[in-house]
């Protein structure tokens, strides 16, 4: 019993992404606070882990006692602009199913949210969707 | 001015009367002391009067369902679903981590609410009346 890693949960979140999309057709991914700069009309995926709200789940103090966290992955998926939809669409069925209310290493992910179309991309220059999904981890103290 | 919140709370119990632990995943307690009262009015009296009678008390203990079963909580949770029950259990409701205020009696659980919904922690609620003595350390 101890309280929670956040890098460890973040890896579980991020490691999972970055092994599926290192299969080919290879999708380059980038994660929070890091750089990078893309090729003009490829396919690429932006991911961000962030945590919010932790809550009381049961009585005691800094032992025997547990929390629930919560915490979102968005996932922004780049792809050609022009062309429609379909290649964005195929990455973010990807991104879907590996989330998709699986269990993995305490983590519990709900169901996704999206691919939705962003209306203004951001850079510019691309079809931009957005995979969201929260996820619940269990504090044991 | 010491104030105390829920988290702070805790449950003990032991089916068999002798060696109370904690319950698991307890996440409210609440119990209700009531005393009968008997009419003691007389003849001609502008007034009503009343005396305490007997004392019970009676409530319900809510935990998150989690398998433990290296303690007291599989027992507490199935202890109303026993065919003979002598009120040999024995309870502690706790107000504080230290562990000195408490409500202690003995008593036996009356029912139990099983439920599970998607999306949402698997609750039990165990109700429960009291049998002789309460003894409130509080």
């Amino acid at each position: 019993m101890a309280a929670l890693d956040l890098n460890a949960i973040r890896a579980v979140v991020e490691g999972r992404l970055a092994t599926e999309l290192a299969i080919a057709p290879v999708i380059p991914v980038v994660f929070h606070n890091m750089a990078y700069t893309p090729t003009p009309g490829s396919t690429w995926a932006q991911c961000s882990v962030s945590f919010g709200a932790n809550n009381y789940m049961t009585m005691g103090s800094t032992a025997g006692a547990s929390n629930s966290v919560i915490g979102v992955i968005v996932v922004n998926i780049f792809s050609a602009k022009g062309v429609g939809p379909g290649a964005n669409l195929t990455v973010g069925k990807r991104v879907r199913d590996l989330y998709n209310r699986i269990v993995v290493s305490g983590v519990r992910f709900d169901p996704p949210t999206g691919p939705e179309v962003v209306a203004t991309p951001s850079p510019e220059g691309y079809f931009q969707t957005q995979v969201r999904m929260t996820f619940e981890t269990f504090e044991d103290l | 001015m010491a104030f105390y919140r829920g988290e702070q709370g805790s449950v003990k119990f032991d089916d068999a009367g002798s060696a109370n632990t904690t319950i698991a995943s307890t996440r409210a307690w609440s119990m209700t002391i009531e005393k009968d009262v008997l009419e003691t009015t007389v003849l001609g009296a502008t007034y009503k009067a009343n005396i305490g009678g007997l004392v019970a008390g009676s409530g319900s203990v809510e935990l998150i369902y989690s398998a433990s079963s290296a303690d007291e909580t599989n027992a507490f949770i199935k202890a109303a679903n026993t065919v003979t029950d002598q009120g040999a259990a024995t309870f502690e409701l706790f107000l504080d981590t230290t562990g000195t205020k408490k409500i202690s009696f003995a008593g036996l659980i009356t029912s139990a609410d099983y439920s599970a919904t998607v999306g949402e922690l698997e609750v039990i609620t165990c109700n429960f009346v009291t049998t002789g003595t309460i003894t409130t350390s509080i």
